[in-house]
């Protein structure tokens, strides 16, 4: 079985870069021999002069495709190695009428035109220099005609699937109107220019007929092909060579995964099985599969392309419509390893979760066991996950976020420093026991004219100083309602480079609803002298480096505004949208709050299977940013201090900066109508 | 057109017969599957220049725009580009073996250099255009999708050669001779 470039994912190496270079040679080599050199042959075919064009490229086409299916008889090669295109009637009818025109007019096509070059013709340069034009004319019409481009899209549909046929009677039929169009073309050529250097040729006898013997020997050699079948060539569902033994734990062939596995396979925390919830938000917030991420249909492609062919993607809605559609989509796009779960969260519900008391039919001992553990681990509140984010602070590594409870059996540790970020009136009427009052607003202001700047290490080295504060302390940040005001502070902290801060989760509300103490006496200060660290900040981008990134394939960028903000249906800025692809997380997904207003992060485990399906790997290059790098600085810090991702950037001036700087690129995904 | 390219006496060979040609043209197609996993390609090289000349005029406008953007700051890395320079070298050699390398405007011998550049021009235009929205040309959408079956490369080269032969009458000057 031969594994071709494309099912290696390896077009895009220098490798194929030469292979198709060379394969090129031989498609030049081959255009120019037939004399598709010469625009006036070319044009003949519209006049009935000289008809290479269609015995050429018909006795091509034939060739390959009867290669093709012969080929995949022997079993040399799958069609699932081989791209293929989408059917968008709507775009390749008014793409084909148009290309017509050009063709007709021009006398060259774009493949030709390059041979007709080789040959020393002018005219296939000036075509050339056409179609670079057309092509971007196009993108520049783009948003306009953009509907046009997907208009009755089809996916991939084979002719014969289309017609009922089956591939093998589709394929003879093909191959006798081929033969028949060859005896025309030199009967056309006979009767307009007097001469035919074929008809009736023992040639052109010998070569029809070994073409129709050919295209018979299918009816031998692949049988399966000759029933009517629903696309058998499935980019559909096998699996490459590399996913065989992973894949292989699906049932072979189908597109499905019964709820039953799935269940499994999640509570063996398989790591590579990525359920995908495509449900709106609402609903995935009210009530999901453990282990789910949700992933509106939108952004699916997007979102999902790290994991493409890695592994195994199971979508999920109420019913079937939705993921099939997703799926559909997802595999024209080049995905192979997408699977549905079968009948969706109502059949997981009825066959997993439904207590055994409710079940009419008898059940085995083992079965209700079975049903039981799934019962426990499926129903078991998200939330209650929550503990187990902190570690006891002892030797090795300090961790960013604490518990209240760790917090609270360390009050009074020396070199132990609490810093409240609530607004003053807040701390002045109860504190946490030492604390200390910091305006988050105080360590940042315009920088360089751009506004809400985190301010330069030599100011923020001057406010601790005043807090007392030293290096070597270890720093607790408890924030209000916002837990974002404790990691804007993480970063001024980081920037010079004092690492050793935590963040404590859930806050001030959660200290004081455990019942906690809490006192309003001004703690004791006595001003120290910080030391203005100028080299820690290595993290902080400016819109220079995001504009390299955006060529750079390997970077991800992450907008954790609001998605109204990200796709531009709002706006506070000079300009709406987002960054040509930056991946919207807004930073409100990565944390929950409950009914006591208690802000807290989300369990580890959800924030790691939501942000790997976003980042390919921990080293990664990421950039993450917000409005005003506020927000952002969460998602920075759960990226970095909570789940280990080591290439992590801020890029601070955020959306402030980038849409008031008009030379910037801006995608408004709003203001075109949609994808 | 002066013709400053010496010319043998015995002149340009005739061409290949065209049966054997496309049976040859073919394999190399059949070849691109096996190979590569996709088939021949001339459209889409051209669109990566036309990409490249974009980013020349404004980086960030292009990486900014809908279609070109995704194709990220080097749009010449892509093998349809590195396909597109082997079709020009391959035809160079097959035009040199052949003697059949002339600079000129091909033309009716009645037809001004003006009238048949304007076509070409103006079929180019279109040409890149149209396969743009279709996803391809005579080469990725017809020949190759042909092979494969896809329903949308057929409909694609039939209303080629439908509006191709509606259009012919129009600008058949250019070919008077």
């Amino acid at each position: 079985m031969i594994n071709t470039l494309y099912s290696l994912d390896t077009l895009g190496t220098p490798m194929a870069f030469f292979l198709a270079l060379l394969i090129g040679i031989g498609f030049g080599f081959a255009l120019e021999r037939a004399g598709f050199s010469s625009s006036r042959r070319l044009a003949g075919v519209f006049y009935f002069t000289d008809m290479a064009v269609v015995k050429v490229m018909f006795s091509a086409l034939i060739t390959a495709m009867l290669g093709l299916s012969y080929l995949t008889a022997f079993g040399w090669i799958h069609m699932d190695k081989i791209f293929f295109m989408p059917t968008i009637y709507g775009a390749q009818i008014v793409g084909g009428l148009l290309f017509g025109v050009g063709f007709a007019m021009g006398g060259w096509c774009p493949g030709t035109a390059a041979a007709g070059l080789a040959a020393g013709r002018i005219d296939a340069l000036v075509f050339l220099v056409g179609t670079i034009g057309g092509s971007i004319l196009f993108n520049e019409l783009f948003p306009i005609i953009g509907g046009l481009y997907r208009a009755g899209d089809q996916g991939v549909q084979l002719v014969y699937d289309t017609l009922g046929m089956s591939r093998n009677a589709f394929i003879l039929v093909f191959t006798c109107v081929a033969v028949t169009a060859f005896w025309l073309a030199e009967w056309a050529e006979k009767t307009r220019m007097g001469r035919s250097a074929y008809l009736g040729s023992p040639f052109l006898k010998a070569f029809s007929l070994a073409l129709v013997a050919v295209a018979l020997g299918l009816f031998v050699l692949s049988p399966a092909s000759t029933a009517v079948t629903r696309a058998p060539t499935g980019l559909a569902t096998a699996p490459s060579a590399d996913e065989k033994i992973l894949m292989a734990k699906v049932q072979e062939g189908r597109d499905h995964i019964m709820p039953e596995e799935l269940a499994d396979r999640l509570m063996a925390g398989e790591s590579d099985l990525m359920l995908v919830d495509v449900r709106p938000p609402a609903e995935f917030n009210t009530y999901r599969i453990r282990g789910a991420v949700n992933v509106p249909l939108t952004q699916l492609a997007e979102t999902l392309q790290p994991r493409k062919n890695k592994g195994v993607i199971v979508l999920y809605s109420n019913g079937m419509t939705h993921p099939a559609q997703a799926r559909d989509s997802l595999q024209r796009q080049g995905f192979v390893n997408v699977y549905l779960l079968t009948d969706g969260l109502q059949g997981f519900r009825d066959i997993c979760l439904k207590p055994v008391s409710l079940r009419p039919e008898p059940m085995s001992a083992a079965a209700v066991a079975r049903i039981n553990a799934w019962r426990t681990f499926f129903t078991a509140d998200d939330v209650s996950t929550l503990v187990g984010l902190a570690t006891p602070l002892a030797s090795g590594p300090k961790p960013h976020v604490v518990e209240t409870d760790w917090l609270a059996g360390r009050l009074d540790a020396p070199g132990l420093k609490i810093i409240d970020l609530r607004p003053q009136p807040e701390y002045n009427s109860a504190h946490i026991p030492g604390s200390l009052s910091l305006n988050v607003e105080s360590l940042r202001g315009n920088v360089g004219g751009v506004p809400s700047m985190l301010l330069p290490a030599t100011m923020l080295a001057a406010q601790f100083s005043l807090l007392g504060l030293n290096p070597s302390d270890t720093i607790v940040l408890v924030s209000g309602d916002k837990l974002h005001d404790s990691t804007l502070a993480g970063m001024a902290f980081e920037r010079l480079g004092h690492l050793n801060f935590a963040v404590l989760n859930g806050g001030y509300a959660k200290w004081i609803h455990e019942g906690r103490p809490a006192d309003s006496a001004l703690p004791a200060v006595a001003a120290s002298k910080y030391p203005a660290s100028q080299d820690a900040d290595r993290f902080t981008v400016d819109f220079g480096t995001v504009v390299t990134a955006l060529g750079k394939p390997g970077t991800v960028i992450i907008d954790v505004r609001p998605t109204d903000f990200y796709v531009g249906q709002k706006s506070d800025e000079a300009r709406a949208g987002h960054i040509p692809g930056a991946q919207n997380r807004p930073f409100t997904e990565d944390v929950v709050t409950s009914s006591n207003k208690v802000v807290a992060l989300k369990p580890r485990d959800a924030l790691s299977a939501a942000y790997a399906l976003m980042i390919p790997s921990k080293d990664t290059e990421i950039i993450v940013h917000c409005r005003t790098g506020h927000q952002a600085s969460q998602t920075y810090f759960v990226l970095k201090h909570l789940l280990g991702y080591s290439n992590v950037r801020w890029y601070d001036a955020g959306w402030t900066e980038w849409a008031a700087r008009r030379e910037l690129p801006v995608v408004n995904v709003a203001q075109v109508g949609g994808r | 057109m002066n013709n400053t390219i010496h010319i043998p006496p015995d002149g340009p060979k005739p061409y290949a017969n065209p049966y054997l040609a496309g049976i040859l043209l073919g394999l190399v197609l059949l070849a691109s599957f096996v190979i590569l996993g996709a088939g021949l390609g001339a459209s889409g090289g051209i669109a990566r220049m036309g990409a490249s000349v974009s980013m020349c005029v404004s980086a960030p406008h292009t990486l900014g725009s809908e279609y070109f953007g995704k194709w990220g700051a080097k749009p010449l890395n892509y093998y349809l580009v590195f396909m597109f320079v082997g079709t020009f070298i391959g035809a160079l050699f097959s035009a040199l073996l052949a003697n059949r390398m002339r600079i000129q405007v091909e033309r009716g011998a009645a037809a001004s250099v003006k009238r048949r550049l304007g076509y070409a021009l103006m079929g180019g235009l279109l040409a890149g255009f149209a396969s743009r929205l279709a996803q391809g040309c005579t080469s990725g959408q017809a020949l190759s999708g042909g092979a494969l079956l896809l329903s949308g490369s057929i409909v694609f080269m039939l209303c080629l050669f439908v509006s191709g032969y509606a259009t012919a009458w129009f600008v058949r000057r250019q070919w008077y001779d």
